[in-house]
């Protein structure tokens, strides 16, 4: 009956990473009990598996720091990471593993939202937490929300709030979007007009659109199509390889020179700036989940100067939101005083931790972490960092952008 | 007019790009009757070798699309003598199962060797920025895309028909006892055919680097674009390729264009069509024995 006793693996399987992180070397008072034991889910496979290796970089620094001071409630903690494969079904047999074969205490990961959309509601007959800390749905902690289901990372009501006080600043009013063709780029575009709207009633929300698919080469003909509506605004929500692709095309295109200002929710982050370098346009409002350079205290100045002495690169958000993660369970399984998952779900509502973007607290209305976004204006290319820098750049305060839980569809 | 005539480029250096990779496809397929799934991996290779020669070894755009190439070629004579020549006289689906197979592990290889971020190359400063066609305002590089393909279309068709190499290939293909009889070493041949249509795809890779950011996985997205053109343009047919590969980029620079909302499904309702309609593709011969 149940999928994870399916013994024909599916080619895609076989390269799986299992990766088990066991600070056993490190730790100079290993201690005779079990060690707690994460169970994470990320994209390890196909084209967006970059940011899988970030995840899995994030937890690993953190994991080491904490085993290397004493470990969680004087045990050891470890992490067994999976490949979502970005599809929901494979994500949840992944987590069906963890839970039933590996027995971790509880779960972190998800990129994509409409994974995070499958994974979800499948979540409770698991009996673990899961702290979400990449896929942005609102979703997941609005309708679909449930008491297992926690989020850590910036999602996109959040961040298209804070990218609809930056466009109403701009003072541009007809705007139109280029994002991906799936539930992310439309609800990018949604969230966005009608926070727009409620800034400025005036504006214009142009028909003309364009949504190429997840994974499209050529963005030309979608390039060209936003040009000649002649918006005064473009908003633009695509992310990963497919923001690096459209914007070396966009650039050869002329379309930064244009009349009209852009705002790329997703522009911020790293290595989509570390692999365009000099290419990626200068004055451009980028947002970004975390931008390592925004935050001042003492847990980022640590975390950025272990992160790039460890892998050479300054941290994404997603290496941020996984270092959290591994750090909001320490802080569940101190309050809690136990690993019993029940205790753990119960102690992450309401907590605060500290994270490299600053204190954070898991809301108890909705289990989503009231957080802002960092958006900038692309500068000067750093030496040190090897990408633009942000400037100017402000960091929306969680309290501001995070909209009411009786406005998330989420009753708990 | 302007914007007619944007869409009608884009559709060109898409079409021309798709049919690079699609031909070569076709070409193994045709000789070797082996539909090689393996056929985007070594486009990504392609990317990956210009990429490092570039990057690494300091060497231009120009020296990398000659090098790149031909070390994918190298590559490709090591997978027909080790791994296909031993599936030739089996079932077609083992060449299939191994030929998906090397996809799977060229893929995890370039994932170990480069890593999973996304790598960007530049163009040539030769041909960086736009040129004016017709009022329009397109990137040189793309004409270039176009060029090549032209290019490559040409010097295919003349080697196929025009020289004794290619009668030589095409007698191998067309019945491969008779051929040996006649003198003609046909594992050499089997040989330098599919590390021909490697070389091609090579090319298609080294090509595309430049305004394709590359990525693992950038092999799968291709190879089913050209397995659309194949199905469309029909199996083994050389003119199909080519007009299967001018459909698809037509769907995809005026669909993008014009028909924004749908481009998502265009391309399969354009492989339904001919499947529906005409299964063996537009111009295709039906399934060679």
């Amino acid at each position: 009956m149940s999928n994870q006793t399916r013994t024909i693996p599916r080619p895609r399987r076989l390269c799986t990473a299992v990766c088990l992180a066991l600070g056993l070397g490190v730790a100079g008072s290993a201690t005779a009990q079990e060690p707690v034991r994460i169970g994470a889910i990320y994209i390890m496979s196909g084209s967006p598996s970059v940011y899988g290796q970030f995840a899995q970089q994030g937890m690993q620094l953190a994991v080491d720091e904490i085993n290397e001071a004493g470990g969680i409630l004087d045990r050891q903690v470890e992490f067994v990471l999976e490949d979502s494969q970005i599809k929901a079904d494979a994500a949840i047999q992944a987590a069906r593993k963890l839970v039933y074969s590996e027995q971790v205490h509880g779960l972190m990961g998800l990129d994509s939202s409409g994974v995070a959309t499958g994974v979800v509601p499948v979540v409770p007959e698991l009996k673990r937490p899961f702290i979400i800390t990449h896929a942005a749905t609102p979703d997941v902690t609005g309708k679909l929300c449930n008491r297992y289901t926690y989020r850590l990372s910036v999602n996109i009501s959040q961040n298209t709030r804070a990218a609809a006080e930056i466009a109403a600043e701009t003072g541009a009013r007809r705007w139109t979007t280029i994002g991906p063709d799936y539930a992310f780029g439309h609800q990018s575009w949604e969230f966005f007009g009608d926070y727009l709207k409620e800034l400025d009633p005036e504006v214009e929300l142009m028909e003309r659109t364009a949504f190429p698919r997840f994974g499209n080469e050529d963005f030309t003909p979608f390039i060209n199509n936003v040009m000649d509506a002649e918006p005064e605004g473009v908003l633009v929500s695509l992310w990963g390889g497919d923001l690096v692709n459209f914007i070396r095309q966009a650039n050869n295109l002329g379309f930064f020179e244009q009349d009209f200002e852009v705002l790329m929710t997703l522009g911020g982050a790293t290595e989509v700036m570390s692999a365009l370098g000099e290419d990626m346009p200068e004055g451009i409002w980028v947002g970004t989940r975390y931008w390592f350079a925004a935050h001042e205290n003492a847990t980022n100045d640590a975390f950025v100067s272990a992160y790039m002495e460890r892998f050479g690169n300054p941290p994404s958000y997603n290496a941020q939101g996984a270092y959290a993660g591994i750090y909001a369970y320490k802080a569940a399984i101190e309050e809690a005083g136990s690993t019993d998952p029940e205790a753990i779900t119960d102690a992450l509502s309401g907590l605060t931790f500290q994270a490299p973007n600053g204190p954070l607290t898991f809301r108890e209305g909705d289990h989503q972490a009231v957080v802002g976004p960092t958006w900038g204006q692309t500068a000067e290319v750093s030496d040190e960092y090897g990408v633009r820098m942000l400037d100017p750049m402000k960091t929306f305060d969680g309290d501001l952008v995070t909209p009411d839980v009786s406005e998330t569809g989420c009753s708990l | 007019m302007q914007s007619f005539i944007a869409a009608l480029l884009n559709s060109l250096d898409i079409a021309l790009l798709l049919f690079v990779i699609a031909v070569g496809l076709n070409i193994i397929f045709g000789v070797l009757n082996v539909i090689n799934f393996a056929h985007g991996a070594l486009y990504m290779l392609g990317a990956y070798f210009a990429y490092t020669a570039m990057g690494l070894l300091g060497l231009s755009f120009w020296l990398a699309l000659v090098v790149a190439p031909l070390l994918v070629a190298v590559v490709a004579v090591a997978i027909e003598r080790l791994m296909l020549r031993t599936v030739y006289d089996r079932h077609i689906t083992d060449s299939l199962l191994l030929t998906f197979a090397l996809l799977l592990i060229i893929d995890e290889s370039v994932r170990m060797i480069w890593g999973p971020s996304i790598q960007v190359v530049n163009p040539p400063a030769l041909l960086a920025g736009t040129v004016s066609v017709f009022g329009v305002n397109y990137p040189l590089y793309g004409l270039f895309v176009i060029a090549v393909g032209l290019a490559m279309m040409l010097g295919l068709w003349l080697l196929f028909t025009r020289t004794r190499l290619g009668r030589i290939v095409r007698a191998a293909a067309l019945d491969r006892e008779m051929a040996q009889t006649l003198g003609i070493n046909v594992p050499l041949v089997i040989t330098g055919v599919f590390a021909f249509g490697a070389w091609i795809a090579a090319v298609g890779g080294v090509v595309a680097a430049p305004m394709r950011a590359i990525g693992p996985a950038m092999g799968e997205k291709i190879i089913i674009e050209s397995f659309i053109v194949v199905v469309i343009g029909g199996l083994g047919s050389f003119p199909g390729t080519l007009l299967g590969a001018l459909v698809l980029g037509g769907i995809h620079g005026f669909g993008g264009r014009f028909l924004p909302e749908i481009n998502l499904v265009l391309p399969y309702i354009g492989m339904a069509l001919v499947l529906l309609l005409k299964p063996q593709g537009l111009m295709g011969k039906g399934a060679s024995a």
